[in-house]
């Protein structure tokens, strides 16, 4: 198995106001060929932002300050903007949330469907037209000729997300990255496109980033995890590692605040505090305001990554001591 | 199960219509009726587009309903006594008169539709081919006819039924008159023993002002008592006057209005449209305005419902300057007091909506809500937009405040996990139907709606190892809600979809206790 993606020690910083601010605080990962890799955390974590980060697309006030982002072998933090222009999309496609912001309401569905086939991939308007239709049956539209002439505001949020997922991987790119794009929909229609992605990822064997907040959708989609905290990792594993043996007082505590439905006495636990604002400076591991176990040395030092296992790898001094033991 | 447990919110065959164009509208809500009990946290789960945020409103009467019913036990009627009640006991004549109008055009219609049908079969009886022309077009009028005669026995006994609900089956009353004297008579009582309540509870502020001042006046305290004792003896003298009219004309001599009236089912029938608590949808804006101080609501965005320019205190402390008359420096207490109770910090009254994280936002609007003296809370997708950890805090918070206040939850949502823990009892809707309501532990375990069967295999599960099964995945989408399925509205996406499901609704059945299922597969005996 190829990596197409390795990110390593990436700091990305925002300006507010005359400071900058760190939002992602060196963030390692991979993702090989044919792999989901979930990115989870909550609102404010990074998430979103290593997403840009990768793609380019970070607003004028951000800026990746260090790290490298290969993709393919080809580092990309050196690239001129427009060489990552040419990688948009080609090599790289992204899905996002709300579908409906992201198609033109102007265009027909097969004009935004063919555009990125004829730009990337070089094909005429006819063979374009074709590919794009087989395409629209792959994510199981029914009577696609005509839904390629409709517009957006004709079909409904399940259907925009499957014309989304279409769209990106008609291009085959080697990176999917699917940032919430099963959030704004209902469960019903989740379940379809989630069972969708599956199966288009095996069919052309893409590396998957899939952010998301929702850990039953982690569970059924991952193969690996990345849990994110106020942009540090705090631990990464194996889907299987993370679920029957999450180690990070703060995947614990993830997994007791959701509510389980298949549990019938689950007491729903929160985690004291409030999550922190990228302006906080607050010293240590970041988590240690709102940890149970935190020690004096929590809040002076920046724990170190520590693989467990193989594969699984967590960010705590708790866990590290008692690893030693 | 246990019908002690008092009613909180009854709603009786609630219908919301959108109007879009002429002849066209969204159908929101279909004969929806079901009981809330008091204390209870009842959830409603469905697909965007189901009803369910519609149904919040309009119990709340933020949407006026189309037809239907909510009928509020949390207030009796001698305490509010909403001024539609004297309407429509001088409308009792009308209604009866009416629906006696209908029905006898009705049977006129009917008369016509007799000497056609004789026409028709003379013609039919020739059959040459003029009189095969000139019978479809009498075919064609016959049936208008028949439509017509049916439209109009629907309206008399809507007449019957709006009738019905001052008075129950007594509307049929051959001497109506009397009835209504005496129903008018209880209601004076009514309107007396609301005045002196009102006039008991300015005596006791009064009382409890002194009180606090130091100063407790013995005389105020028996006037209170007088003003209690006035009360008491109104509100028995009303029931004793409706009392009477039941003892003395109940089943007895009744008009043969339509020819249904003496069956004793429809009576029945009848009676239990008789409305014994407040019909929401009757009052006038400023009695529902009163009411609001005791049905609240909290919204999915609690960014969009705060003023960005008004710092938090002055939000939460609008609700006292407009309901209430206490002192400034009285007011900021109590602002205090609701800060301290949801969570926040009393620093938190100067500060402005932007410097609040989202959960926080959502703890300021709970304290709106609960400001005043709260018992029923509509809470729209309330926890929906928070992160989980927070999530998780918000739902401790609400839990503890129902128990504290004894408030009941109307909770609307999305995340089957959360009602799962959250709800005592649980609605599935679709397309603006109930489809099933049970207790959360029973929907969990015995899903018996094919729709709640594939809506919870839905949920992705927080498992893994077990290959996520894709057979019972729902196809399609929800159908618009302008032009809903015929029969069963889920019929088109359900996998046990039979040929009696596209041409009948099905009706609500108890299949166990306390079990309510609407699907053709449980309405056998």
């Amino acid at each position: 198995m190829g990596k197409v993606l390795e990110v390593k020690d990436l700091v990305t910083t925002f300006r507010i106001g005359k400071k900058e601010y760190e939002v992602l605080r060196g963030i390692s990962f991979d993702i090989n060929e044919n792999e989901t890799v979930c990115m989870v955390g909550e609102s404010g974590c990074g998430k979103s932002v290593t997403t840009l980060s990768i793609m380019d697309l970070l607003p004028n006030n951000g800026r990746v300050v260090s790290g490298s982002i290969k993709l393919g072998g080809q580092e990309l933090t050196t690239l001129s903007s427009r060489e990552r222009n040419e990688l948009r999309g080609k090599k790289m496609g992204m899905i996002f949330q709300e579908p409906m912001t992201a198609l033109n309401p102007l265009l027909t569905i097969g004009r935004q469907l063919t555009e990125g086939l004829r730009l990337h991939k070089g094909l005429s308007k006819e063979e374009a037209w074709k590919v794009a239709v087989t395409y629209l049956e792959k994510v199981g539209i029914a009577n696609p000729e005509a839904r390629m002439k409709q517009y957006p505001f004709q079909l409904s949020g399940g259907l925009r997300q499957r014309i989304m997922i279409a769209m990106v991987m008609a291009v085959e790119p080697s990176l999917l990255i699917a940032d919430e794009p099963t959030t704004a929909l209902d469960v019903t229609i989740q379940k379809q496109v989630l069972v969708l992605l599956n199966k288009l990822k095996k069919d052309v064997s893409t590396g998957v980033l899939f952010i998301t907040h929702d850990l039953g959708v982690v569970a059924e989609i991952a193969d690996r995890v990345i849990i994110l905290y106020s942009g540090r990792k705090v631990e990464e594993g194996s889907i299987e590692a993370i679920f029957s043996k999450p180690l990070h007082p703060y995947t614990v505590g993830l997994m007791k605040a959701v509510p389980n439905v298949d549990e019938d006495d689950f007491d729903i636990q929160p985690i004291p505090g409030t999550f922190p604002n990228i302006t906080e400076d607050i010293g240590g591991c970041r988590f240690h305001p709102r940890c149970p176990y935190a020690t004096e040395r929590c809040r002076t030092e920046v724990p170190a990554e520590l693989e467990i296992e193989p594969g699984h790898t967590v960010c705590c001094h708790k866990v590290e001591e008692e690893h030693r033991k | 199960m246990s019908d002690e447990r008092k009613v909180l919110l009854e709603l009786k065959k609630l219908k919301k219509y959108f109007p879009v164009r002429r002849g066209v509208s969204v159908k929101a809500l279909e004969d929806v009726s079901f009981s809330i009990y008091e204390g209870e946290k009842f959830g409603v789960v469905g697909e965007s587009g189901c009803g369910k945020s519609t149904l919040g409103r309009v119990i709340l009467q933020l949407y006026p309903q189309t037809s239907g019913a909510c009928i509020y036990h949390g207030r009796t009627l001698d305490e509010m006594c909403p001024k539609y009640l004297a309407k429509e006991i001088a409308k009792l004549p009308e209604y009866q008169k009416k629906a006696g109008e209908f029905y006898q055009k009705s049977l006129e219609v009917d008369k016509k539709a007799e000497v056609l049908k004789k026409e028709i079969d003379a013609l039919s009886a020739l059959g040459t081919a003029k009189e095969v022309k000139k019978e479809a077009a009498l075919q064609k009028k016959l049936s208008t006819l028949e439509f017509k005669s049916k439209e109009l026995k629907k309206d008399a006994s809507r007449q019957l039924r709006e009738g019905s609900r001052t008075v129950g089956s007594l509307i049929l009353c051959k001497d109506l008159p009397a009835v209504q004297a005496l129903f008018d008579k209880a209601q004076k009582e009514t309107a007396a023993a609301s005045d002196s309540i009102k006039k008991f509870r300015d005596l006791e502020k009064q009382y409890e002002e002194g009180r606090v001042a130091g100063k407790a006046d013995a005389a105020l305290k028996e006037k209170m008592e007088a003003a209690r004792k006035e009360a008491q003896g109104h509100v028995e003298a009303a029931k004793g006057f409706r009392v009477k009219a039941w003892q003395d004309y109940h089943g007895k001599d009744i008009l043969p209005i339509t020819e249904r009236t003496l069956d004793p089912a429809y009576q029945a029938k009848l009676d239990g449209n008789y409305e014994t608590g407040i019909n929401l949808g009757k009052l006038t804006k400023e009695e529902m305005r009163d009411m609001r101080r005791e049905m609240q609501m909290i919204f999915q965005d609690p960014a969009a419902s705060l003023d960005p320019r008004q710092s938090i205190g002055k939000s939460i402390e609008e609700v006292y300057v407009i309901n209430t008359d206490y002192p400034a420096d009285v007011r900021k207490e109590k602002t205090m007091e609701l800060l301290e109770k949801v969570g926040l910090k009393r620093e938190h009254y100067y500060s402005y909506p932007h410097a609040l994280s989202g959960g926080q936002k959502q703890r300021v609007g709970i304290a709106r809500a609960i400001a005043l003296d709260t018992r029923f809370v509509v809470l729209d997708e309330s926890v929906s937009a928070l992160d989980v950890s927070v999530q998780a805090q918000i739902l401790q918070l609400l839990g503890a405040l129902s128990e504290e206040k004894h408030l009941t939850y109307f909770f609307i949502t999305h995340d089957l996990g959360v009602v799962k823990h959250f709800c005592d009892r649980i609605v599935v809707m679709y397309l603006g139907n109930v489809c099933e309501l049970a207790e959360s532990k029973e929907l969990f375990h015995n899903p018996l709606h094919p729709y709640t069967d594939s809506l919870l295999s839905a949920v992705p599960r927080l498992k893994i190892g077990q290959e996520h099964s894709t057979e019972s995945v729902l196809e399609g989408d929800v159908p618009s809600a302008m032009n809903p399925p015929k029969g069963c509205p889920f019929h088109t996406r359900c996998s046990k979809c039979m040929e009696i499901c596209t041409k009948e609704k099905p009706p609500i059945v108890e299949k166990e206790p306390g079990h309510f299922v609407a699907c053709h597969l449980y309405d056998k005996k």
